[in-house]
């Protein structure tokens, strides 16, 4: 009923714990009773302690073993020795055959509790202790058995008929269960065939009606519906996991949608039978957010869609399976879906659970956290690419969050209405925030977009940090950086003395709140467990079961007498949560793509590599992705193509399930990158198209994109010597980038402008636009891309005449040392070439007197660029060469470098349709 | 209509048949639907009519066209042959089976029967075991209620049931009872495909039976599955075609088709309350007003539907009605859960919110799945300023009844209540395109537009002028368009609708502060549009009135009177004091 939790976590009997009780028995049976099984040794019966201690310290988990579990579980833990115990507690059970027997049993365990005056011990008696965790365990059972009602016991009574007739027949048909476990369980997801699944639960009914057959000899009981029927059925199957149908690939595919397959298990109906309480639930479900949202798309929407109604079906008062639901169609991009679940989920929680929950210290907060919703809502909006409900969703949160003074959600907001315009260009925020949250838009100063944000920044970090909201300090401190790296800091009012500011990014500010950021990991280091929720340790342990079992097997073959290895599942998992691990990963990746504008190779590749090896366990495969698509990246321009191939093969099975994938754009980079310098320009403007059709159509979303493949796009075109298209686009790119504040794109294209006019022959025009992009590279300190417009520069220079090679041949000489250390083939073999362009044109330089300073750097050239197979400008090198060669007098030579020269041109201009495996992907 | 004395004659045997199956709602509504069929004149006996609505006041005043003698051309309906009994006399296992079950001792019943191997008898003992199943569930429910409230009680009955029909079916020797039993284990199970094809083989082969219509029509959410189904053209199938037309929202056609079928069942109960339903989607309280009383004249210890009657008395206000009402169902039977809504009703009338909202409790403890039980709690809490409890009522009535468009426009609301008005949007979105003719719910969610947060105005206009096409009983849209439309700077928008809603006054004939207000707006605007003489006559109106604007009609008389008079440069306002 409306808004009534229930209190979680009630202890009630179950088989399971009647079964146990049983085994408490054996362990210290009563005075009056002799004990039945006198023990081996005492070790043995130690092991018997230990193991009910496991038992009853794990009894609140998820799903409670069965009878054949646990007969297993005994069987390895005391050998093929002692299967007297089994035999005892199986016939115990199945002797439990009316109430009144129950009530025998149960007060007879009220026996085997050592009284608290009963002080004098017998020799080798073992009395339970009523305040030791078994003693605590036996009297919560007793308990809970007198707190039964008749019917409760009536219930207790069939269960436990279920739990053993069960084990009966499982034993019998364990072999193949287990087989079309793992072969056929994909069906079992069509809700028609779990009808098969709950034989088990009506075996007595189907014996009733056995009997009944045999009465009635003319009824057969095969199940053969008419065809008709059949075909029913494969409609309702094909919608829940269309892999059904291709035969040949369910086993590819069961092991791809495992851990649904997993859950589904624990929740096949008659499991159902078995209460399971509030927290244990919740700790499943928390296991699947954090799959979720580390490998959402692995999932497969339907199958885990299905598991989570048979769960909501089993507990409709736990709302958190809503959220679930919503996370599941966000990974699969079913917005609707995803829409419907997120407001069920909050309409009904009233944003009481889940994030960071405080509880209200006034109470003011107990008509619910609605805003908690609109956050969410306005994520989702965000996360579905549509910048602007999400920014009035949060709008609105942030007023409602004010208006509550719900601090933590306010931070909260803050965070994401940052991230939102940091990652969407928002050409002006004029009428969409409220006033209220910033201090200065109150005088009437209207600010910029960026201003606006980095005030948003500095209040969201600075009400972090009041508020110790750890996670969220940190991810502040990396939109800090993330700012700091893209963004001049200008003065934020425009009157008032003038602070001497140098309008330049500063790379030690972005270090600084790097480093900041990963101060969260030795935080967390020092309080490990509180952070853990109750339900995440039973389902660890859960996981951990499966293992040590195994390894007891072994511990017990070696004789010796410990088995602590069995009991291992105690002892909590790992101490650092997944989502800090996952922060500190991405102060990784920011690091790598820092140093990547920095212009630091080396660095950049370290950066990405740390991330690889290290982080790829905690983090989302999206994050993963990228930092491999960073290595790959920098295998392309520094090994070429081949290399870059090969490991792109490796990360695509990698991530194969990864939808809206970065190695796609990458792959999709790299043959245009590729065909471009081929000179097959029909196919990199086709693959540059592919690119642009990626991005969404709306304004401001993948903004990233949209520059990539517009830039692109003038490159094929000044490639293709279309000059004026490449400028007009070009210049419409930078207006783009102008308009929403891209300013290290910004440097690109004013490179790329020059390039155009310097390929055009305006020589005189293209300085300008070089000179533009230095200056921008300055303030930003792109320090390679700044190496690179220092190239363009001297060879816009030179090809205004020979009088200008010294001017051309320093300047040159001056950005050597940046591009030798840190430049990729191309650049380092374009520096070369206009090195010796210079020297050549240089008339006081003499070619035979220096012949080494031309002919080194241009055999350099040429071995790199037949790396990287850029025809043109291997052929300009040849043709060099072969200058040079000729006024050596060299002829021999010269008519190789002639011969090199001819073949690179031939190639360029009959481009072959050569083997290619990657041109029919597309 | 020839066919009424056939159909009298094959809902007699119907009757009969039903009951031995101990299909008693059924049953029960093939007995009134044949007291319903007008009595041929020629056996009229003076006995006889005192259960007819012979001088029914309604007939008289809403029967809008006489279908009676006119059948739809081209309807010929197929007769499908009564069906046989295969055993004429029964056994005496059955009869022992029968008073069993007739004593609701069902396994009982079954046990009986459990060597019969007759089609009657197969389909007793399994119908025996299927409610058997279900009363066990019933209680399991209860009993099992954990700590997440779940209820994943099964009847345990379904697996044997379902194997056993499906053999029958197979061997082609089942019955349509026995179909219809197992279409409704197969809905239970969640398998709806299968169990709408048997559930129309059932109805196929014997149509009057009301339960395995019902079951079909619950089957059909959408206009797409109704019309691929492929049933014969039984008169029956009207009645099931305007129930399911009902459910999916297409109230005239259901309308329609009952007022067709009246033509054969003039005198039915059960017609007249459904017409009374879905004029009560149409929002026409009136009508279902006299349909109500006259129902309750005929069949004073009715309780079904009656809460719907609450529900317009509660409109309207009557609370004596209402209470009259009330104490009547309670008196019949207090634990029905429409009998708990109509008490809810009234306390809510009263303004007695905290009673009202017990009663609904109890109502929904009775039924956890009745709709309209928690839509209305969902009301007083909103009423209590209880918003998360009326959100979350809301929420499971849409659980229940996704296009339930009250509780979406509750949940509006709530969340409005919240200063979220963003966040609402979505849901009057919702409840809009599910009921797109309703006034009011355009008007909220031009509100919502209009809240300070949003000031999304020219959305707001887009509702309210919807509203206004839809026959606006409060008349709040044409003013409110009038006010946005000024506010936006759209002088002569703003007076059109100034204009319209005066004009609407004049023919409600109501007066108020809107009518000042467009008058005062009116008589300026053409006075700056130098549209003297209009002007002239919104002021000599405004002159009726007192206030302060009577004053300012006379400065403006004045003022256009010296403008007229020679001063034309003049601007009034200076003139004004």
């Amino acid at each position: 009923m409306a808004g009534i939790v229930k209190p979680p976590g009630e202890f009630s009997i179950t088989p399971h714990k009647v079964s146990v009780c049983i085994l408490l028995q054996i362990y210290a049976p009563s005075v009056q009773i002799s004990s039945p099984f006198p023990f081996a040794s005492v070790a043995q019966h130690n092991r018997l302690g230990l193991f009910l201690l496991a038992l009853t310290k794990s009894c609140d988990d998820i799903l409670e073993p069965k009878l054949d579990e646990l007969i297993g579980q005994l069987r390895e833990v005391f050998g093929v020795l002692n299967p007297r115990f089994i035999d005892h507690l199986t016939t115990r059970l199945s002797a439990l055959l009316s109430p009144d027997d129950l009530f025998n049993f149960f007060t007879e365990m009220r026996g085997i509790l050592g009284g608290p005056e009963s002080g004098a011990l017998e020799d080798e008696q073992v009395i339970l202790d009523p305040a030791s965790h078994l003693g605590m365990f036996l009297r919560r059972c007793i308990l809970a058995f007198n707190l039964l009602a008749f019917e409760g016991v009536c219930h207790l009574l069939t269960n436990i008929g279920v739990y053993c007739k069960e084990a009966l027949s499982s034993c019998a048909s364990y072999e193949t269960t287990c087989f079309e476990d793992s072969s056929s369980n994909l069906e079992a997801f069509s809700e028609y065939e779990n009808m098969d699944l709950e034989n088990f639960v009506f075996k007595k009914v189907t014996e009733e009606i056995e009997a009944r057959k045999r009465a009635s000899e003319r009824v057969s009981f095969h199940l053969h519906a008419p065809k008709a029927l059949f075909d029913l059925v494969e409609d309702i199957e094909a919608p829940a996991d269309p892999k059904t149908k291709h035969g040949d690939k369910v086993g590819e595919a069961s092991s791809y949608v495992h851990p649904p397959n997993y859950g589904l298990r624990e929740f096949e109906p008659n499991s159902g039978i078995f209460l399971r309480t509030n927290w244990q639930i919740q700790g499943y479900l928390q296991e699947q957010t954090d799959a979720l949202e580390k490998n959402g798309s692995s999932f497969s929407l339907n199958a885990f869609e299905l598991i989570l109604r048979q769960l909501h079906k089993l507990a409709p008062e736990l709302h958190r399976v809503h959220f679930l639901r919503y996370l599941n169609s966000l990974c699969h991009d079913d917005y609707f879906a995803a829409l419907e679940n997120l407001l069920r989920y909050f309409d009904y929680s009233a944003g009481t659970e889940g994030i960071d929950f405080v509880p209200p210290a006034s109470g003011s907060s107990s008509f619910g956290r609605y805003e908690i919703a609109l956050l969410f809502l306005g994520m989702m909006h965000f996360q579905f690419g549509h910048p602007k409900q999400a920014l009035e969703v949060l709008t609105e949160a942030v007023r409602v969050s004010q208006q509550l003074s719900d601090d933590t959600c306010l931070a909260y907001t803050l965070a994401a209405i940052c991230n939102l315009l940091s990652e969407i260009g928002v050409s002006s925020t004029a009428g969409i925030l409220g006033s209220s949250f910033s201090p200065l838009t109150s005088i009437g100063i209207s600010l910029s977009v960026q201003q606006q944000l980095f005030v948003l920044l500095r209040g969201s970090l600075k009400r972090a940090e009041s508020l110790k909201l750890k996670r969220l300090v940190a991810s502040n401190h990396l939109a800090m950086a993330k700012f700091d790296l893209t963004h001049v800091q200008r003065p934020l009012v425009s009157f008032g003395p003038k602070a001497s500011m140098k309008l330049r990014t500063c790379p030690t500010n972005v270090c600084k709140e790097l480093r900041l950021s990963s101060h969260l990991i030795s935080e967390f280091g020092f309080e490990s467990s509180t952070m853990t929720t109750d339900g995440a340790f039973s389902t660890a342990w859960l996981k951990n079961l499966q293992k040590p079992l195994g390894s007891a097997i072994l511990s017990q073959e070696n004789g010796s007498g410990s088995c602590e290895n069995a009991f291992q599942f105690c002892v909590q998992p790992s101490s650092i949560p997944g989502s800090v691990l996952q922060l500190i990963g991405s102060s990784y990746l920011l690091r790598a793509t820092a140093w990547e504008l920095y212009g630091s190779a080396p660095l950049a590749r370290i950066n990405a590599l740390v991330y690889a090896t290290c982080f790829t366990d905690a983090s989302s495969s999206s994050d993963a992705a990228l930092a491999y698509v960073k290595l790959i990246q920098h295998l392309a321009v520094f090994r070429g193509y081949k290399e870059a191939f090969a490991a792109l093969k490796i990360a695509e099975e990698k991530f194969l399930s990864v939808s809206k994938s970065r190695i796609l754009i990458l792959k999709l980079q790299l043959l245009h990158e590729r065909a471009l310098h081929r000179g097959h320009l029909k196919l990199a403007q086709q693959v540059c198209d592919e690119l642009g059709v990626l991005a969404s159509s709306v304004t401001g979303v993948d903004m990233e994109l949209k520059t990539e493949a517009s830039l692109r796009h003038a490159r094929t075109l000044l490639a293709a010597n279309q000059y004026s298209e490449a400028a007009a686009v070009a210049h419409s790119l930078f207006c783009m980038c102008y308009k929403f504040n891209l300013q290290v794109e910004n440097a690109t294209v004013l490179l790329l402008l020059a390039e155009v006019h310097k390929r055009s022959g305006n020589a005189v025009l293209g300085l300008p636009y070089a000179l533009a992009s230095l200056s921008f590279c300055q303030s930003f300190n792109l320090d390679l891309l700044k190496a690179s417009a220092t190239l363009t520069l001297a060879e816009l220079w030179l090809s205004l005449g020979s009088n200008h090679a010294k001017r051309a041949l320093s300047l040159i000489q001056g950005a050597l040392p940046m591009i030798l250390g840190h430049g990729g083939l191309e650049l380092r073999a374009r520096a070369y070439i206009a090195e010796a362009k210079c020297y050549l044109s240089d008339p006081s330089f003499s070619v035979s007197e220096n012949s080494e300073v031309i002919l080194d750097p241009l055999s350099q050239a040429s071995a790199e660029l037949q790396v990287l197979e850029y025809h043109e400008l291997a052929a300009e090198t040849f043709y060099l060469m072969a200058i040079v060669f000729h006024k050596l007098g060299q002829l021999e030579e010269r008519e190789e470098a002639a011969n090199s020269f001819k073949k690179h041109m031939m190639t360029l201009e009959n481009p072959l349709d050569d083997e290619d495996p990657l041109f029919n992907v597309l | 209509m020839n066919s009424k004395e056939s159909c009298r004659s094959e809902l007699r045997i119907a009757i009969r048949q039903l009951s031995d199956r101990c299909l008693y709602t059924a049953s029960k509504w093939a007995a009134e639907q044949l007291m319903g069929i007008e009595q041929d004149p020629a056996n009229f006996t003076p006995s006889n009519t005192r259960f007819q609505w012979g001088s029914s006041s309604i007939r008289r005043r809403f029967r809008t066209n006489e279908i009676t003698s006119t059948p739809i051309a081209g309807v010929s309906y197929v007769s499908t042959p009564v069906m046989e009994e295969d055993d004429a006399v029964d056994g005496d296992f059955y009869l022992l089976a029968k008073s069993y079950f007739d004593c609701r001792e069902y396994r009982r019943a079954a046990h009986v029967l459990r060597d019969q191997t007759g089609k009657k008898s197969v389909f007793l003992r399994c119908y025996a075991l299927y409610l058997a199943g279900e009363k066990r569930k019933e209680e399991e429910v209860i009993e099992l209620e954990g700590p997440l409230g779940k209820s994943d009680s099964v009847n345990r009955e379904l697996v044997s049931l379902e194997r056993e029909l499906s053999t029958l079916r197979k061997n082609g020797s089942i019955d349509p009872f026995g179909l219809y039993l197992y279409g409704l284990v197969l809905k239970e199970k969640g398998s709806e495909n299968v169990a709408r094809t048997v559930l129309v083989e059932s109805v196929n082969s014997y149509p009057w039976n009301w339960n395995a219509w019902s079951e079909l029509q619950s089957l059909c959410t959408t206009i797409d599955t109704l019309n691929s189904l492929n049933l014969n053209n039984h008169w029956m199938k009207d009645f099931f075609l305007a129930s399911a037309y009902q459910e999916i929202r297409m109230h005239s056609e259901s309308l329609a088709k009952y007022e067709y079928l009246q033509g054969t069942f003039g005198y039915s109960n059960y017609i007249q309350a459904q017409i009374a339903k879905a004029q009560y989607s149409l929002r026409e309280f009136q009508q279902v007003e006299t349909i109500f009383e006259e129902l309750l004249r005929n069949d004073p210890y009715r309780v079904e539907d009656m809460d719907m009657y609450s529900n317009v008395l509660y409109a309207n206000e009557c609370s004596s009605a209402l209470s009259y009402l009330a104490h009547r169902v309670f008196m019949t039977d207090k634990y029905r859960p429409e009998s708990c809504c109509i008490i809810g009703n009234y306390y809510s009338l009263k303004g007695q919110h905290e009673k009202s909202v017990m009663y609904f409790r109890r109502a929904l403890k009775l039924n956890k799945n009745y709709l309209s039980a928690w839509t209305l709690m969902g009301h007083e809490y909103i009423e209590m300023k209880n918003t998360p409890a009326a959100v979350d009522a809301y929420r499971r009535a849409i659980d229940i009844n996704p296009c339930d468009y009250r509780a979406w426009y509750g949940l509006g609301q709530a969340y409005e209540m919240m200063g979220m008005p963003f966040y609402a949007l979505h849901y009057f979105r919702k409840s809009v395109f599910l009921q797109p003719n309703d006034s009011r719910l355009w008007i909220s969610m031009a509100h919502c537009y209009e809240t300070d947060q949003l000031r999304m105005l020219e959305e707001a206009i887009k509702c309210y002028r919807r509203a206004a096409n839809l026959n606006d009983r409060e008349a709040i849209a044409l003013h409110q368009l009038a006010k946005l439309q000024y506010e936006l700077g759209r002088p002569e928008e703003a007076a059109f609708y100034y204009k319209k809603d005066l004009e609407r006054m004049e023919a409600e004939e109501r007066e108020g502060p809107n009518m000042v207000e467009a008058l005062l707006y009116l008589a300026t605007y053409y006075k700056t549009q130098k549209r003297f003489e209009e002007a002239e006559v919104y002021c000599t109106r405004l002159l009726d009135f007192t206030g302060p604007e009577k004053e300012t009609a006379k400065s403006l008389l004045r003022g256009m009177r010296t403008t007229q008079s020679g001063f034309p440069s003049m601007d009034v306002e200076h003139f004004s004091p």
